[in-house]
Order: C-alpha cells, then sequence, then structure tokens
C-alpha cells in the first residue's frame, strides 16, 4: 500500500519537522555561543595571571639584581636576600609555567627567560657572591637579555590575549551567521514542504472542479481521477459514485421514455385497424341510406362520425410517438403555395359552412415555391383552420393569407374570435392543453394538434408563433423556406385571388 | 367489369375492402397472405385482374415479395401496395420493385377508388 497521509496528519508532519528542525538549530547555536564565551573567559583570565607572573619576574630579577650589587658591599648581609629573591624568581616562574598552557611561543618565551636569567646567575651574580666582579659588559649583555626576555614574553602576552579576542570575535560572529542560514534553511524547508503539499491538492482538486462542470453541463460519462490527499481522493471516489448513480439513472430513465414511446407507437399502429374497419363499414351503412330507417342511419352516422374522431386521434398520437422516437419523417419538395392554400380551404369549407362562418384565402402575386412537404403542412394549415372553426364563433371571420417575407414564405391563420390570454399563449404549443377559457371549454379534441404542427414546421426547419388580443382574435403564423428553384408560381389568375366561402 | 385482387392480412379489413369495392361495382377476388394471393393468380387463368391490392405487410409471403414474384415473371397488371409505414423508405423501395402506385394505410375511401379507377382503365 502506497503511503499517502491525510491531510491533517500531513499538516502535523510538516510542523513537527518544522519546530525539530528550528530548536535543533537554536540549541546548537546557543550552546556553541556559550562555549566560545566560556572560553574566551578563560584564556583572558589565564593571559592576565600570566602577565601578573612575568611583572613578578621582572620585580624578582630586579631585587636579585640589586642584592648581588649590595652583596659585592656587605656580602653577610645580603646573601640571603639575593637567595629570596632567587627563590621568588623560581616560584614566579613556576606559576606562569603553569599559565603558558598549551602555547609554544608563551612556553619557549618563558623558557628564554628562565635560561637568560639563569646564564645572569651564572655569569654575574655567582662572580660578584665570590668577590669578583664581571666584566662590564659582559654583566650589560646578560642583564639586558634577561629583560628583553621578559619584555619579549610580556609582549607575547598581550599579542596572545588580543588574538584570543579576535578569535572569540570572529567565532561569535561566524556562529551567529551559520545559526542565521541554519534558521532561513528549516523556514525554506518548510516553505517548500507546505508548497508541496498544497500542489498535492491543487492537480486533484482542479480536475474536481472541472469534472463537476462537465457532469453539470450534462456530460454524465464525466469522471475523475482519484488522487491527492485522503480527503481529497475521498472526495473524488464520493464524486464518481455521484457519476455513476447519475449515470445509471439517465439511462434507466431513458429506457422507460423508450419503453413508453414504443408502447405509444404500438399501441396506435394496432387500434389503427380496427378503427379503420368500423369506419369503413359505418360509412358503407350511411352511403346506403335506402335500405336502412331513421334511427338506423342516425346509429350508422354517429358511428361513422365518431370513428372518424378516434381516427384522428390515433393519427395524432402516432404522429407525436414518431416525433418523439425521432422517426416523424417529411418529403419536402418545391410546392405551390396557392394550390395549396386552395386545397385546403376547399377542404375545410363545409366545416366553416356549417358555423355560418366566413373564410378568405388570401396568396400573394408571384410568390414562389414553398420547400414543404405538402401533405404535412396541408395538415398543418388545416389543424389552424380547424382551431378557428372551433373556437370562434358562429359567424367569424377567419383569414388564411401566404405571403413572402424575405427569404420564406409566410402562412397566417387568423380569426376575429376570442382569442387567447397572455397565459394561453404561453402553453398554446404543449401537448394535451387545451384552451380552459368559458365557452371554449365545450369544444373538443386531444390538445395535440398544435404540438404536431410545431414538430412539423420545425422538422421543416421553419417557426410557428401565436399572438392574440383577447376578445378581438388570434392569429398563428408559420414560416418555411421557400424552394431553392423557387420561380414564382403562374397557377391560376395572377393577383390576388380571394375564395369566398360559399354564404 | 373490372376485375380485382385483394390481399390483406386482416380478414376484417379484407371483408370490409371487399364489400366496399362490390358495392362501387368491381369484382373482387380476395387472400390473406402472398402465398394465397399467388394461387388466386393462378386459379384465375385467363381471367386474370385488372388491378392488384396488396398490403405490404403480410404473413407468409409479403406484398413486397409477391410483387417481386410477379415482375419477375413477367406480369404487367398494375398493383397498388397498400403500406402502414409509408414514413419510411419503403415507396422508393417499392417503385423500384415494379410498383405502380403507393398509398398509405389508413387510407381515405376517395383516394383509393381514385386510383383503382385510374390503373383500372
Amino acid at each position: 500500500m502506497r503511503f499517502n497521509p491525510s491531510l491533517t496528519a500531513r499538516l502535523r508532519i510538516g510542523f513537527a519537522v518544522l519546530f525539530v528542525l528550528l530548536g535543533i538549530v537554536s540549541l546548537l547555536g546557543v550552546g556553541r555561543l556559550f562555549q566560545i564565551r566560556v572560553d574566551y573567559e578563560d584564556d583572558v583570565s589565564r593571559y592576565f595571571q600570566l602577565e601578573l607572573e612575568t611583572e613578578r619576574l621582572r620585580s624578582a630579577f630586579i631585587l636579585e639584581q640589586a642584592a648581588a650589587r649590595a652583596t659585592s658591599a656587605n656580602q653577610k648581609l645580603n646573601r640571603a636576600e639575593l637567595n629570596g629573591a632567587a627563590g621568588t624568581f623560581g616560584d614566579a616562574a613556576n606559576r606562569a609555567g603553569e599559565f603558558t598552557g598549551s602555547d609554544i611561543d608563551l612556553a619557549a618565551g618563558l623558557e628564554q627567560l628562565i635560561s637568560n636569567e639563569d646564564a645572569w646567575r651564572q655569569g654575574v651574580a655567582k662572580p660578584i657572591v665570590r668577590g669578583k666582579l664581571p666584566a662590564r659588559g659582559v654583566e650589560r649583555r646578560l642583564t639586558e637579555s634577561v629583560t628583553d626576555s621578559v619584555d619579549g614574553l610580556a609582549a607575547s602576552t598581550r599579542a596572545a590575549r588580543d588574538d584570543s579576542r579576535d578569535d572569540a570575535r570572529s567565532d561569535t560572529r561566524n556562529t551567529t551567521i551559520l545559526v542565521a542560514i541554519a534558521l532561513i534553511g528549516g523556514v525554506l524547508a518548510a516553505l517548500i514542504l507546505f508548497s508541496g503539499l498544497i500542489n498535492s491538492m491543487r492537480a486533484p482538486l482542479g480536475r474536481l472542479v472541472e469534472g463537476a462542470r462537465r457532469l453539470a453541463g450534462g456530460d454524465l460519462k464525466t469522471r475523475v481521477e482519484v488522487g491527492g490527499p485522503v480527503e481529497i481522493s475521498t472526495l473524488g471516489s464520493a464524486f464518481n459514485e455521484m457519476a455513476n448513480s447519475l449515470e445509471r439513472d439517465a439511462r434507466e430513465r431513458d429506457r422507460v421514455e423508450r419503453m413508453k414511446d414504443d408502447f405509444v407507437l404500438t399501441v396506435s399502429h394496432e387500434l389503427r385497424t380496427p378503427v379503420t374497419v368500423v369506419k369503413g363499414f359505418a360509412e358503407m351503412l350511411t352511403e346506403q341510406r335506402r335500405t336502412l330507417n331513421a334511427r338506423q342511419y342516425e346509429a350508422a352516422e354517429v358511428i361513422a362520425e365518431s370513428a372518424s374522431q378516434l381516427q384522428n386521434m390515433i393519427n395524432d398520437l402516432l404522429d407525436l410517438a414518431r416525433s418523439d422516437a425521432g422517426k416523424l419523417r417529411i418529403e419536402p419538395e418545391p410546392t405551390p403555395v396557392r394550390r395549396l392554400a386552395q386545397r385546403i380551404g376547399r377542404q375545410m369549407r363545409p366545416h366553416f359552412e356549417e358555423k355560418d362562418q366566413q373564410l378568405t384565402v388570401s396568396v400573394e402575386k408571384d410568390i414562389p415555391d414553398v420547400e414543404a412537404d405538402p401533405d404535412r403542412i396541408g395538415q398543418v394549415l388545416a389543424n389552424l383552420l380547424s382551431n378557428a372553426n372551433k373556437y370562434a364563433q358562429e359567424g367569424a371571420q377567419v383569414r388564411l393569407a401566404a405571403s413572402q417575407v424575405g427569404d420564406e414564405i409566410e402562412f397566417a391563420v387568423s380569426d376575429n374570435g376570442p382569442g387567447l390570454g397572455k397565459d394561453e399563449l404561453d402553453h398554446v404549443f404543449d401537448r394535451f392543453w387545451r384552451a380552459q377559457s368559458g365557452e371554449t371549454q365545450a369544444v373538443g379534441g386531444t390538445g395535440l394538434g398544435l404540438a404536431i404542427a410545431k414538430s412539423l414546421v420545425e422538422l421543416h426547419g421553419g417557426a410557428i408563433s401565436a399572438n392574440s388580443v383577447p376578445g378581438k382574435g388570434a392569429t398563428f403564423r408559420f414560416v418555411l423556406p421557400i424552394a431553392k428553384d423557387g420561380r414564382p408560381s403562374r397557377e391560376g389568375a395572377g393577383g390576388k385571388v380571394e375564395a369566398k366561402a360559399a354564404q | 367489369m373490372t376485375r380485382l385482387l385483394v390481399a390483406d392480412d386482416s380478414e376484417t379489413v379484407l371483408l370490409m375492402l371487399q364489400r366496399r369495392l362490390e358495392m362501387e361495382g368491381y369484382d373482387v377476388v380476395t387472400a390473406t397472405d402472398g402465398l394465397e394471393a399467388l394461387d388466386r393468380l393462378k386459379e384465375a387463368g385467363p381471367r386474370q385482374p385488372d388491378v392488384i391490392l396488396l398490403d405490404a405487410m403480410m404473413p407468409n409471403m409479403s406484398g413486397l415479395e409477391v410483387l417481386e414474384e410477379l415482375r419477375n415473371s413477367g406480369s404487367k397488371i398494375p398493383v397498388l401496395m397498400i403500406s402502414a409505414h409509408l414514413d419510411a423508405q419503403e415507396p422508393d423501395q417499392m417503385r423500384k420493385l415494379g410498383a405502380t402506385y403507393c398509398i398509405p394505410k389508413p387510407f381515405e375511401w376517395d383516394d383509393l377508388l381514385g386510383r383503382i379507377e385510374e390503373l383500372a382503365s
């Protein structure tokens, strides 16, 4: 198993390492500085002692000189003094020997002094004591060599003390710099550690954000690469589980949706045959009116009419199911607009006559052919006219107009019926929606006609819309593209043709 | 008298077509599938029908197969194909096989009668 500590563990480890590093550096630095101070103090006091002893050696030698001079005059009296001064010199030399420590120069200087002093005793003091005065030049030379040695030792000691102070200073400075460097290093290491920690989170977090955006955008196949500290990799796994479940749900929903579509398609298809047969036989009966009595004829007519309605509903359902399943197909071709409008006008006219309504068909002069499936667009026009016929009151005016608007053909069906409210206009193309207000409630229908009309128009690459002034009437328009080689059709009489409904 | 051969696998549809077409004055022979339709044509001998109405989808032998068989054997009798799936690519296929006309199901009587009259003449 890979070592993958949690975010909090990483933070704890980071801080612990940082504090331990800083602690070690600080302790070592302080200890070293303390040691330097102690050593310096030891050295300084030793050198002071040595200087003191050097001065003692000097004074002891002066006493010895004085004693030796006096001995030449009063031998008995000053012999003891001479010996005492020599003893003092020896004691001082011994103590000084202790203070030179490991310093070779100082030890050598002291050695030199002792041997020079010994040479002086042999060459000056002893002859004097024996009563023989040494040669003047010899005495001065020997005395000067001792005095020089004492001065030399004193100078060396001072120099050693200065060196020691300089060493202590430079050691202190170096140690301080080292500690500072170590502290800065520790902080830098901590920064690197923490930025590594942040980086280890950034990449997986970025992937999560990106994944969440894609998922929100509808790409249900989105999965993220799981990684980073435990908390973030857990979040990543949870995200993937969520995406799995979303995708599963979506697939299930699609399956159910498809099942529903298939079901509607199959059921409407299967219903069609028996309805066709019922309608066929009922119509046959109505055509054999002579052989039926009045009631039988009435029954046959009702059966035929109801079968016809049922057939229309089934056809609507089938169209809608096909549209949902993407199986609704159209065969657009260059279609003469006038012929289409007049055919549908003729087909619908009996319904308008029944309600004493006036239907006007008006087609612009020299209108180009429209690129449309004539049966399907005829169906749309018939539906719009049928709605106007059904919803407008008796004696109303209904107009079917076609004109060229830019590079499109616009069809408009308008009436001066009750119209539709703003809320109703928003839903007029919804499935199973039907105008609910007042008197229009009595109107039958599946509420599918306009939904199918919309699908068909859009399948042609066109658009349909409705507008209305409540109480004044409603207008439904749709536009379709002009046929590519859409020359103006010149069938029928040129100019504006208005076919009036028979009154 | 114009003779028609009508083939449809739904007996009620077949009966309706037969009665209605008889009412219009046609001599109607019926078949419930493609094989039966071919049998009827053989039985008819020299009294071959003037127009054949075929449902495109039938068990045993479909209308399309009957059409193919007929055209392969050199028959030139006009065939009116009735299909419930005209929204598919079938019309092209049917015309390629030699259907004289295709009509969608459910049909309008006027449309159907008009076509038959046209083909019979």
